[in-house]
């Protein structure tokens, strides 16, 4: 199985296409004075651990992810199984990472820079110094950092959208937010059938 | 992944091994007197038992935790299942294993049933005396206070990917196994704690329908 999903995301990486991306429905970017994105995971006296389904290519993984502040820029993450098996054990800084331990049939450069690029969009806190504008103004707010779109509800961040090229690459929506943390959380690639279910498990994570 | 199973299965199932602390080296008399005491066991035709799983890592204060129930019937069948906090569950029959996983149920053919029968016999062959393949782990007894522990360090380069070591525990009255602890290589480990122990009690075929 671990074979086949490594394969599957190797495939993943494959092709990506040049261009801009257009955010549906926007009419423009402007500049705006920078705003502090994504501060879920920024209190480094908290773990969080968050029960985890993994579907890539129609093979399912259980297990948890779990999430530790180091700083405010720098976070731990660690995928496991459901039987404990370490799979992947990362550190993730503002521009780059350092692998801990990865299991030897998913320790491929290309994956782990992949699973590295997903740990650091969900958890790193990031300044937008540009906003959408929309036709109209019955939409909520849209951010720009990094080239990644960080969309806000009633003041909580509720999606943001990885883009590469012109293509978006994947998105990660929070939800159920309590208390300034998000109890689910979906990820999907938007090229492959690649997702990820979390819920959080509070009675498991150091809160 | 199903490397990591065959290995956490054997480790569980390796009832006759095991052990952690200030540990000692066992001396040969020792040795001898674990093994004898070991192959004076009842012959073991079922095994069911609770666990307790610990995942442990180094940046994190405490283990992440789960539970649930173990049950065996030679030579074939196992059934291996979560109960908190989650349910899953995985049967081992007919040479296949069945999933449910909160309700969701799967199957999937043991794609090499050689190896599980190799697990089977290894698993057969500890219950009964603790005879393990040198040419797979180098065994190494050890005295911790009143625990008899046994490490395996695999040999096999393709285990050893996986697994650093498997540490196991024996109870000093019944001597059976009351821990195993599977260290990775990163050093990180999930430690499993068997209670409720039950050997050749009668367990019902439901058990193992998923």
């Amino acid at each position: 199985m671990i074979r086949f999903l490594t394969i599957s995301l190797l495939l993943t990486l494959l092709l990506t296409s040049c261009g801009t991306y257009k955010y549906p429905t926007s009419s423009g970017i402007r500049s705006i004075a920078p705003k502090e994105v994504n501060t879920y995971y920024a209190d480094t006296a908290q773990a969080y651990v968050y029960r985890t389904r993994l579907t890539a290519f129609q093979k399912k993984i259980n297990g948890n992810l779990v999430v530790k502040s180091i700083s405010p820029d720098t976070h731990r993450l660690a995928l496991l199984s459901d039987f404990g098996q370490t799979l992947f054990d990362i550190s993730v800084f503002s521009d780059t990472y350092v692998v801990h331990y990865a299991m030897a049939d998913l320790n491929k450069k290309k994956v782990v820079k992949e699973v590295a690029s997903l740990f650091r969009l969900l958890t790193s806190r990031r300044f937008a110094t540009e906003a959408l504008i929309f036709p109209t103004q019955q939409y909520f707010p849209v951010y720009v950092a990094n080239g990644d779109y960080y969309t806000y509800e009633e003041r909580n961040l509720v999606e943001i959208r990885h883009v590469k090229g012109s293509k978006e690459r994947f998105s990660v929506r929070f939800s159920d937010v309590q208390d300034a943390l998000p109890q689910q959380i979906d990820i999907k690639h938007k090229r492959y059938p690649l997702s990820l279910s979390l819920q959080l498990d509070s009675a498991q994570s150091e809160l | 992944m199903k490397n990591w199973v065959k290995l956490m299965l054997l480790a569980v199932f390796l009832l006759p091994l095991a052990g952690w602390a200030q540990m000692k080296a066992m001396s040969t008399q020792e040795v001898q007197a674990f093994q004898q005491a070991l192959k004076q066991l009842a012959t073991v035709k079922t095994l069911s038992a609770d666990f307790v799983q610990y995942k442990h890592l180094s940046f994190m204060k405490k283990p992440v935790e789960s539970s649930g129930k173990l049950f065996i019937v030679q030579p074939d069948r196992l059934s291996w299942s979560y109960t908190a906090p989650f349910n899953y569950k995985m049967v081992f029959k007919d040479n296949k294993i069945f999933i449910n996983d909160e309700g969701k149920k799967r199957s999937m053919d043991l794609g090499n049933s050689k190896q599980f029968e190799k697990i089977s016999k290894l698993v057969t062959n500890s219950m009964q005396g603790g005879r393990y393949d040198e040419k797979e782990f180098a065994v190494a007894y050890f005295k911790d206070g009143g625990n008899d522990v046994v490490r395996l360090t695999p040999k096999l380069s393709e285990a050893k990917k996986y697994i650093q070591e498997i540490v196991l525990r024996f109870s000093s009255t019944n001597h059976q196994v009351q821990e195993v602890k599977l260290v990775e290589p990163s050093k990180d480990y999930t430690r499993f704690v068997l209670k409720n122990t039950q050997i050749n009690k009668q367990i019902h075929d439901s058990v193992f329908d998923y």
